[in-house]
């Protein structure tokens, strides 16, 4: 009969094996220096993690989340890397000192934009890796099988980067963060600063990490 | 250490072996011959109790499930430069001297580093599928017993000692002086030499002389040199053709091996690669690769090349491949002290390879705005290896929402309202429209056949959106949406 600190020792070793996610310690996470996002996130962009940033309204600032982490990841002196699932960054939109750690990589279609993102969560050189589907055909996203998810969030567990899908609508099944930005910016928001810009979108936490967990455990 | 003698045992099989991967762990043979007198001349170590001499017939029955085959002269053609690439990189002064055999002149070569790399090439030839084997000795005679001797490298040092114990056959004596020499007991090397050289040759005559000195292996001869591979290039066809990657990516590594060995006994590294796939219905498909850091590391060609054609659909089956290496010299670089450099810059600069085989080479990097104000001009430039700090903060804040374009832009029927747009019809966006801002007006580039002149606005809908609209010559078009 085993010894009862051999016990729990297996036990443990039982736990962290059945949820990593529970015994990981959390490498920390990136600030997107956009005060509801990072509010709502719990101070940024959680590293070995995928958080999932729905547009679900025309202009609803998820290009600005962009340029702000741009901004904040250049500021940190780290790298990020765009997948563009649908072409659509527009380097003059943003301050030319920011494009300088970017690594931008233009996709035809959506398989494309997956084999890039695998490719760069395990790459260990960047801080972000921002997979933008927004704009691909909605077709095809939704035939996207669930597992290449799952093998996007196994990759990213095993490393330090923190990656950024933002799609249309939910998408990422069993994502451990999802916010869902649902209001609309004006026009007469055009002629504020980007960085109030920023700070007035509106933001729903539609999952918390610690929600994500909770399914996670539970499955 | 003057010479050292690169070889292959079996090399025909082995090269044969190595260019079929349906041969690898299987019991193997050569034969020669047809029908009846087809007998075996090189076994693999699997077909056990088949030996070289045996006939066909008999190896099949000693041995069920052995593949006979004849030699395969493309493959041991193929096999034969690559030992040549590896000699090359040991020393420039290289011969030829048989099928799956090379000599090395290494006279004035520093003897830790040349022994470090032989055992290196060694390594990568057993990974290759070929049991290489390299001998060093004084003359090349000495070099071509140690390397028959060698396990799978030896050096000799101390001659006499070596050539002791070595059976006189390595002297290859005639017929008629070796029932001399056994007569006197004489069975070793170390046996004929121990009797005065002068002695022999008065007994046995001239041929008794140069018998002894190969025995002692004082013999020594002119290395006939070849010539360095001037272009880095394979190409190979397949019969019957192929539908399928497995068989490319085989005999991609294969051919890129020594591709590789060939640049870099030359002191190069591959900075692109051309693949062209040669079509069944006599077209080709042909695609350039770019590597963003010059290298002569198979593995990370080949996962460029893969990540390629796992995704290429062609109309006719493939008949053959070629694969082209352009040279450049190594890159030479130092960082600055303080830049936050690469945590991993192999695995970087192979994965930004891997992205451009599946996007395009002009499709991946890092942006720069061109010097232009015409919307939408940008370069593609190659990631920095730093991320250096922020240069100084911008004049002019940043306003509004960030553009989010629509390659190509989409056009649009535009109702104004005066001057301005009051809506949108006909085209991937309609409605009224809510607000508008503008215009801004820009051109450029009048004194060249490209002039350009583009009226922007943005403007917000009344059912939401905010959306940047141009008009140019050609008409209005949604440039993109302000996000």
């Amino acid at each position: 009969m085993p010894v009862p600190s051999q016990t729990v020792s297996d036990l443990r070793s039982l736990l962290a094996a059945r949820f990593p996610e529970r015994t990981r310690k959390s490498h920390g996470g990136v600030p997107a220096s956009v005060r509801p996002v990072d509010e709502a996130l719990g101070g940024g962009l959680p590293a070995g993690r995928l958080t999932e940033i729905v547009s679900s309204v025309p202009s609803g600032g998820g290009q600005t989340v962009v340029a702000s982490l741009l901004a904040a990841t250049q500021a940190a002196r780290q790298r990020i890397a765009l997948v563009d699932g649908s072409d659509a960054f527009a380097p003059d939109a943003v301050p030319a000192d920011m494009l300088r750690h970017l690594v931008w990589v233009r996709c035809r279609t959506p398989e494309q934009a997956f084999a890039v993102a695998d490719i760069l969560v395990r790459d260990g050189n960047y801080a972000v890796v921002v997979l933008d589907l927004r704009g691909c055909a909605e077709r095809a996203l939704r035939r996207t099988p669930a597992s290449l998810w799952y093998r996007l969030q196994r990759a990213a567990e095993g490393g330090s980067v923190a990656v950024l899908v933002q799609t249309q609508s939910p998408l990422v099944p069993a994502v451990p963060a999802r916010l869902v930005l649902d209001r609309a910016l004006s026009l007469a928001e055009a002629a504020a600063e980007r960085d109030d810009v920023a700070g007035r979108i509106g933001v729903r936490m539609e999952r918390s990490p610690a929600q994500g967990i909770e399914e996670r455990l539970a499955g | 250490m003057n010479y050292a003698v690169l070889v292959v045992p079996d090399f025909a099989l082995h090269a044969l072996r190595r260019s079929d991967p349906s041969l690898c762990g299987r019991a193997v043979a050569l034969v020669a011959g047809e029908g009846r007198k087809a007998r075996v001349t090189q076994a693999s170590p699997e077909a056990h109790s088949v030996a070289p001499g045996l006939a066909a017939t008999l190896a099949m029955s000693r041995c069920p499930g052995i593949i006979l085959r004849p030699r395969d002269p493309a493959a041991e053609v193929e096999a034969h430069r690559l030992l040549i690439a590896a000699a090359f990189t040991l020393c420039p002064r290289v011969e030829s001297t048989a099928p799956g055999c090379c000599t090395v002149d290494l006279r004035g070569a520093d003897v830790p580093r040349t022994e470090a790399l032989m055992r290196l090439r060694v390594a990568e030839f057993a990974g290759a599928g070929l049991p290489l084997r390299v001998g060093a000795g004084a003359t090349p005679l000495l070099a071509s017993y140690a390397a028959r001797c060698a396990e799978p490298v030896l050096v000799v040092s101390d001659t006499p000692g070596f050539l002791a114990p070595l059976p006189l056959a390595f002297a290859e004596p005639a017929r008629g002086q070796e029932e001399i020499l056994q007569g006197w007991g004489i069975v070793t090397l170390g046996g004929l030499t121990a009797l005065p050289k002068a002695e022999v040759g008065r007994r046995l005559g001239t041929d008794g002389a140069l018998l002894w000195e190969r025995a002692a292996g004082e013999a020594t001869r002119v290395l006939r040199h070849v010539e360095p591979a001037r272009s880095f290039a394979a190409e190979w066809t397949y019969e019957p053709p192929v539908e399928s990657t497995e068989p490319l990516f085989f005999k991609l590594r294969r051919y890129a091996e020594r591709i590789a060995l060939e640049l870099r006994g030359a002191g190069f590294v591959a900075e692109k690669l051309s693949l062209t796939l040669l079509l069944e219905d006599e077209t080709d498909h042909r695609r350039e690769f770019r590597l963003p850091e010059p290298g002569a590391d198979v593995d990370g060609w080949l996962r460029v090349l893969n990540s390629h054609l796992e995704g290429v659909r062609t109309d006719a089956r493939v008949a053959g491949v070629r694969l082209v290496a352009a040279p450049a010299r190594p890159p030479e670089k130092q960082e600055g002290l303080f830049d936050t450099g690469l945590r991993d810059p192999s695995s970087f600069w192979e994965n930004i390879a891997r992205i451009a085989a599946i996007v395009g080479d002009d499709r991946v990097g890092t942006p720069a705005c061109a010097d232009t104000h015409r919307p939408d001009a940008f370069i593609m430039g190659r990631p920095a290896e730093a991320v250096a700090p922020a240069l100084q903060a911008p004049v002019h804040p940043e306003y509004g929402p960030t553009l989010r374009r629509f390659r190509p832009p989409w056009p649009v029927r535009v109702a104004c309202d005066g001057s301005s747009p009051a809506r949108l019809e006909g085209g991937r966006l309609e409605g009224e429209v809510r607000a508008a801002l503008g215009p801004w007006v820009s051109s450029g580039g009048w004194w060249r056949p490209e002039a350009w002149a583009a009226e922007t606005w943005q403007v917000e809908l009344a059912a939401g959106g905010l959306y940047q609209l141009a008009r140019t010559a050609d008409g209005w078009c949604v440039e993109g949406m302000l996000d």
